[in-house]
């Protein structure tokens, strides 16, 4: 029994974990149309900003989130004025092809400027924990999970109740309407784009406190990401968080039960699933 | 647009880069090789492009390889597969077939040597490799893959040793792998040997290659209190391990791994939290392994370190045996015809900065591993051929009270 509460604490944390990571990729899915699919990499050198500003200027990785996310914002916001705004109402695939391209060169650039070397990042609390009675909660895991909360719960605020977030939505449900009511779309699909990329930035510096970092990392958390966006929905951060958490507890599980290498196979099986019953995601209107 | 004369002078400057420009001398042997430049595996793969192009430029300074009267120069062809096994093979079989490369070295890892062997022994061409260690490359008869690892099956062989001279004596133990040739080699070896030793094998469980999270495993290790956990896997892994277990405060009287301890980066990545973590190595840059080029092991290291900027494991001295053993094949065979060296490196026996370099009859050499343990800054040597070198740390202590 307190094997299983150890497991379900560590399901729970790591889809907290799993929720940031997807939150930006959902967004832009949601709203440009765009499955980036350089989505992991951006997290990769979010987690590279985390590290050098921790490294370098020995800025706290928590405390220097708000950092490395202006930072991302920039460059997301760049990005899309530059390259994605030439394909934001291309076919499906045309999006796919670039994004790709993209993971593929800042990969590489990745591994040119800084070396295929694995890096962590760890402050002296990154391997500290809390006991509870029979259960471990590890510190930097918590921190993370409460950083995710909060992101996804000020995301799903920000949508509701801004200017901004409301020209995000009204430009994912209707452009003509939108455009018609003075929203200026290069604009807002740059600032839309530049918020998901810092959100995959901050991401990364949360997983570089409890993982480690290599130019390579990207890829595989892509994957994970689109699987929690297809579970969870793009409607709105409150599903994608669901997401998360479902997949973190059902992978702990399934490592648990049947052993650590379906984890892979039970949560994709789960998004083949969810694609067939409940092609809005779990928290979506049904089909 | 290009003047005319500039033209000329451009087609002039690409005639002389291609002409050959040691006409008169002896044609070059050229080796050929497929590795991990970038991608996951990077970082070890380039101890063997390191390594190859050491060994070449030495081997040259000192007149190159004598072939009956003649000298030849040594000559890499270097191809980077991006850590893909299906882009090695076809690099491999451009190797034999389009660049017609003499002989060919290895890449890293068991799946690549295991799929690029099938290249060499389908064009008969030796390739020596320092890179694949699963016992399955060398299952399957072929007669052209010779391998400078060490047996994967045997990884733990000393590690098993020295447990059951430790006290308090472990009971229990945990075998964790990844679902590759390597490991998977690993694991079989392992699991008669722990049972020999008297221990209880508490778990034996595969996990899928770049797991990032070992959460669950880490629980089940320390609610079943297991004393002993040897995992197989890569350095991604063992690192998200280590970090895990600490996080989860899981600390077991102690772990090995198969790769990741040896290597500086490794050490560098985890810092303070390295400290206790056994592994182990068969090589030591030890100054009583005598080379013929390099002098010893130990001025290698500091030649390596002080070329490259890091210091070699034996991933980069197994690649540098692997470059002599072609040399001192051909030597000894007086020829460059592929089948001849081919005999010659099945019987090639000598001293090298990796020990001493013969080959069984599937091709594997045969060397004994030594375990080795991060104690504070320092990598030291615990226990190698079936004695104590120096005393390990041993239990680990709890997280908290180191």
């Amino acid at each position: 029994m307190d094997l299983l509460g150890q497991i379900l604490i560590n399901g729970i944390l790591l889809g907290g974990l799993y929720a940031v990571m997807a939150l930006g990729l959902a967004l832009v899915w949601g709203v440009l149309n765009i499955v980036n699919l350089a989505h992991g990499a951006f997290i990769m050198l979010g987690a590279y900003v985390s590290w050098y500003l921790y490294t370098y200027a020995g800025i706290d990785p928590f405390l220097g989130l708000p950092i490395t996310a202006v930072v991302m914002f920039a460059i997301g916001y760049g990005v899309q004025r530059g390259l994605l705004n030439l394909i934001v109402r291309a076919p499906m695939f045309n999006t796919l092809l670039i994004t790709f391209g993209l993971e593929v060169v800042l990969t590489y650039l990745a591994q040119l400027a800084f070396s295929a070397d694995f890096r962590t990042i760890n402050p002296s609390y990154a391997g500290n924990s809390i006991v509870l009675g029979p259960v471990v909660l590890p510190l930097a895991r918590l921190l993370a999970f409460g950083v995710a909360i909060v992101l996804t719960v000020g995301m799903w605020l920000f949508l509701l109740h801004t200017k901004l977030g409301r020209a995000i939505r009204a430009t994912a449900q209707n452009l003509v309407a939108a455009r018609l009511y003075g929203v200026e779309p290069r604009h807002l699909y740059a600032m839309t784009f530049g918020i998901g990329i810092a959100l995959a930035g901050m991401a990364g510096g949360l997983y570089g406190t409890v993982s480690q970092i290599n130019p390579y990392i990207g890829a595989a958390l892509t994957a994970k990401s689109f699987a929690i966006s297809i579970i969870g929905g793009l409607d709105n951060p409150l599903g994608v968080i669901v997401g998360g958490l479902f997949l973190g507890i059902l992978e702990s599980l399934t490592a648990l039960y049947v052993g650590p290498t379906y984890a892979d196979v039970a949560s994709f099986g789960v998004l083949v699933l969810v694609l067939i019953v409940r092609p809005n995601g779990l928290l979506g209107k049904a089909a | 647009m290009l003047k005319t004369s500039s033209l000329s002078a451009l087609l002039l400057v690409a005639v002389a880069f291609t002409m050959p420009s040691d006409g008169a001398l002896a044609k070059d042997i050229v080796l050929g090789a497929s590795v991990q430049l970038t991608g996951p595996v990077a970082n070890t793969g380039r101890y063997y492009r390191d390594a190859y192009q050491f060994a070449i430029e030495k081997i040259n300074a000192a007149g190159g390889v004598k072939v009956g009267n003649e000298s030849h120069k040594l000559a890499l062809k270097l191809y980077d597969n991006q850590s893909d096994v299906n882009l090695s093979v076809r690099q491999y079989t451009q190797l034999a077939s389009q660049d017609k490369v003499d002989f060919l070295l290895g890449p890293f890892a068991s799946n690549f040597a295991l799929a690029d062997s099938a290249v060499s022994e389908k064009y008969k061409i030796p390739m020596v490799q320092g890179g694949g260690a699963s016992d399955q490359i060398f299952a399957r008869n072929f007669k052209y893959i010779f391998g400078t690892l060490a047996p994967a099956s045997n990884y733990f062989g000393s590690t098993v040793d020295m447990l059951k001279g430790l006290n308090p004596a472990p009971k229990s133990a945990a075998l964790l792998y990844a679902d590759d040739a390597f490991d998977v080699s690993v694991a079989d070896g392992t699991r008669p040997k722990l049972k020999q030793a008297g221990l209880t094998l508490a778990m034996d469980e595969r996990y899928s290659t770049n797991a990032t999270d070992f959460n669950s495993l880490l629980s089940q290790i320390k609610s079943k209190n297991i004393d002993v956990v040897l995992v197989a896997g890569h350095e991604t892994e063992i690192l998200n391990f280590v970090r895990q277990a600490k996080s989860l405060a899981v600390a077991p009287k102690m772990y090995s791994f198969t790769v990741g301890v040896p290597s500086e980066d490794f050490r560098k990545a985890l810092g303070k939290d390295a400290d206790y973590a056994f592994g182990m190595t068969a090589w030591l840059p030890s100054a009583e392994l005598k080379d013929r080029w390099f002098g010893d092991a130990a001025q290698f290291a500091a030649a390596y370190k002080a070329k490259f900027g890091y210091d070699p494991d034996y991933h980069a001295a197994s690649g540098v045996a692997d470059v002599e053993a072609l040399v001192q094949a051909v030597e000894n065979a007086g020829s460059t015809d592929p089948a001849k060296v081919r005999d010659a490196l099945a019987k090639v026996k000598f001293d090298s900065l990796y020990g001493t370099i013969a080959f069984n009859k599937n091709g594997q050499i045969d060397l004994p591993q030594t375990v080795i343990q991060v104690q504070g800054d320092a990598l030291i040597a615990i226990y190698g051929a079936n004695r104590k070198i120096a005393e390990p740390k041993y239990p680990m202590p709890a997280w908290d009270v180191r």
